[in-house]
C-alpha cells in the first residue's frame, strides 16, 4: 500500500493548537510519533510507519490535529464506505 | 501519616459485584439487536426510545432528547464541543464528584487536564507496570491458584485496578480496605445516594490529610504529582485535586474492572483466539482494543446543544440532551463488518470506546497497560484456563455500564 518512491514522501502534520496530547497517534504508530515534554504529539520519522497505518493515526486523533501531505497536496482521510 | 479516623473501619469489607447490577448497569443482556434496528432506520433518534427497558417519556416542557446511534455521528458531535456542551455532567455527576474535567467546556477543560496529564502518559505508567500492578495481580491469584477453579470476577478483575489506584497514589496498605470501601460507595452511587455523597465526604477528609503530607514529603506517587504540577504558572487548588482524585474512582477502577471482564468472556468464548493470545502476548494490543470496540464498558456519553444543529437531517433543538450510545457506534455495520462478533484479528480501525474528542479517555493508556498486566499474569499463572463446565455460562450485561457479573473458571497451573 506504502508508496516505496521516494520521490513523493508522505508528509505528516500536526496542529498544536488543535493537539492535547491524547497519545492516540503515539498508541498507533509509535514509531513515527512521540509526546514531547509539554504534552504535545511530534513527528519523530514519518516513513517509520506503513501509510494504512498513519491514515489510522490520523483519522483516529481526537481532535483531528493530524494531516497527511504529498507533494504539497492534503490527503483527504474521511472514508465512507 | 493519614488517620483511620472515620466510621469506616478497616476490616475487608466484603463487596459483591451483583450489588451494582440492578442500578447500575442495568440488566439487559443484549441491546445491540434493538439498537441496530433502531440505527437503520437513522443513525440520530429525536424524542423518546425504548431500547427494551421502557421509553423515557421526559418532560414535555423540555426540549427532545436526541440519541445518537451512528458512529459517525457520534464523532461529529464529540468533535464539536461548542455545539455540544459537556456541562450536562454537572447534574449528573457534580453533586458527588465536585467539579471535575468530565463537565467542563473548552478553555478551562484544557487548562486542567493539560495540568493531569503528564501523570497519564504512556511512558510515565511504565514506573508502574512491574512492581505495582503485576504484584497485585499475582497476590490476588496466590489466594486461589491451589484450588484449580475461580470465579475470576470476584477474585481478580473486581479487586485489582482499587488496588492498583490505591497504590498509584501511594496510599498506605492498612487504609486499602477502607479506601475500597469509599470508592465503592462513590461509584454505586445511584444504588444509595445518602452513603455515595458520605462517601465523597470521606473522601475529601482523607485526601486532605494525604495531601498535607505529600507536600510536606513527595514521593513517587500520583498526588505527589499533583500537588507539583505546573504549567505555564499554573498550580491545581485543593479543591481541583480533590475532584479529580474523586474523579480516579469510577473513571478508573469501574472501567478497568468490567474492561478486563469483557476481554476475558470474549477470549474464554472463542478457544481459538484464547490460544492465539496464550502462544502470541504481541497480540495483546488489537485484542484489547477490540474489546473496547465490541463492549465497551461505558456504553453511554451525554452532552447538550448549545444551539439548535442539525445532525444526520435531524434538527437538534438548543438546550436539548444528547444520548450517545458509545457501543451503538462501535457496532456500526456501516464501519465494521460483522461488528457483533469479537475477533481481534478484524482490520483494526478507530473505535470510541475511549469516547472521542478533548475529552478522550485520559486514562486510556493506563487501562491497556493494567489489562494487559493482569491478564498476561493470568495467562502465565493458570495456563489455559476455560471456562467451569458445571457452572450456568457466564454473559455480558447491563446497558449504560457492561460487563459479565461472574466468569467461573477451572484451570491446572502451568497447564
Amino acid at each position: 500500500m506504502a508508496d516505496a518512491g521516494t520521490d513523493d514522501a508522505l508528509e505528516v502534520k500536526i496542529d498544536w493548537d488543535c493537539c492535547m496530547g491524547s497519545g492516540n497517534c503515539v498508541f498507533w504508530a509509535p514509531e513515527t510519533f512521540d509526546l514531547s515534554d509539554d504534552g504535545h504529539a511530534v513527528v519523530v520519522d514519518a516513513a517509520a510507519t506503513d501509510e494504512g497505518r498513519l491514515r489510522s493515526a490520523a483519522q483516529g486523533c481526537p481532535v483531528g490535529a493530524i494531516t497527511l501531505w504529498r507533494a504539497g497536496a492534503e490527503i483527504p482521510l474521511e472514508e465512507h464506505t | 501519616m493519614p488517620g483511620l479516623s472515620s466510621t469506616a473501619d478497616s476490616a475487608a469489607v466484603p463487596f459483591d459485584p451483583y450489588e451494582l447490577k440492578d442500578v447500575v448497569g442495568g440488566t439487559i443482556k443484549d441491546p445491540y439487536p434493538a439498537m441496530q434496528a433502531l440505527r437503520r432506520i437513522s443513525p440520530v433518534h429525536s424524542g423518546p426510545i425504548d431500547l427494551g427497558e421502557g421509553a423515557d417519556i421526559g418532560d414535555p416542557d423540555k426540549p427532545a432528547p436526541v440519541t445518537v446511534f451512528g458512529y459517525d455521528e457520534v464523532v461529529a458531535v464529540l468533535r464539536d464541543g461548542e455545539t455540544y456542551s459537556s456541562t450536562i455532567y454537572e447534574e449528573v455527576m457534580g453533586m458527588v464528584m465536585g467539579r471535575t474535567i468530565l463537565q467542563m467546556d473548552e478553555p478551562e477543560h484544557r487548562s486542567i487536564r493539560t495540568l493531569v496529564a503528564s501523570s497519564f502518559r504512556s511512558k510515565m505508567l511504565e514506573r508502574w507496570e512491574e512492581d505495582l500492578v503485576a504484584r497485585v495481580v499475582n497476590e490476588l491469584i496466590d489466594t486461589f491458584i491451589d484450588q484449580g477453579r475461580a470465579d475470576l470476577v470476584r477474585s481478580v478483575t473486581f479487586n485489582f485496578p482499587v488496588q492498583v489506584i490505591a497504590r498509584i497514589l501511594g496510599l498506605p496498605r492498612e487504609d486499602y480496605p477502607m479506601f475500597q470501601r469509599w470508592t465503592l460507595e462513590l461509584t454505586s452511587v445511584a444504588a444509595n445516594w445518602d452513603r455515595g455523597v458520605a462517601a465523597s465526604a470521606a473522601l475529601r477528609d482523607y485526601f486532605a490529610d494525604v495531601m498535607e503530607e505529600r507536600r510536606a514529603h513527595p514521593g513517587d506517587d500520583l498526588i505527589s504529582d499533583l500537588v507539583r504540577t505546573e504549567v505555564e504558572g499554573r498550580h491545581l487548588d485543593d479543591e481541583e485535586i480533590f475532584s479529580f482524585l474523586r474523579l480516579l474512582l469510577p473513571a478508573g477502577v469501574e472501567t478497568t474492572y468490567r474492561a478486563t471482564g469483557s476481554m476475558l468472556f470474549g477470549l474464554l468464548n472463542d478457544r481459538d483466539q484464547f490460544d492465539a493470545l496464550y502462544n502470541d502476548r504481541s497480540l495483546f494490543p488489537q485484542a484489547f482494543e477490540e474489546t473496547i470496540r465490541w463492549e465497551p464498558p461505558v456504553c453511554v456519553i451525554l452532552r447538550r446543544a448549545t444551539r439548535e444543529a442539525q445532525l444526520a437531517g435531524v434538527t437538534i433543538e438548543k438546550g436539548a440532551d444528547l444520548a450517545l450510545l458509545i457501543g451503538a457506534a462501535n457496532r456500526d455495520e456501516r464501519k465494521y463488518p460483522e461488528p457483533d462478533r469479537y475477533n481481534m484479528f478484524r482490520e483494526q480501525r478507530q473505535h470510541v470506546g475511549f469516547g472521542f474528542g478533548v475529552h478522550v479517555c485520559l486514562g486510556m493508556h493506563l487501562a491497556r497497560m493494567e489489562a494487559r498486566i493482569a491478564i498476561n499474569t493470568l495467562l502465565d499463572r493458570l495456563g489455559r484456563f476455560t471456562l467451569d463446565p458445571d457452572a450456568p455460562p457466564p454473559h455480558i450485561e447491563g446497558m449504560a455500564f457492561r460487563s459479565p457479573l461472574s466468569l467461573p473458571v477451572v484451570f491446572s497451573p502451568g497447564g
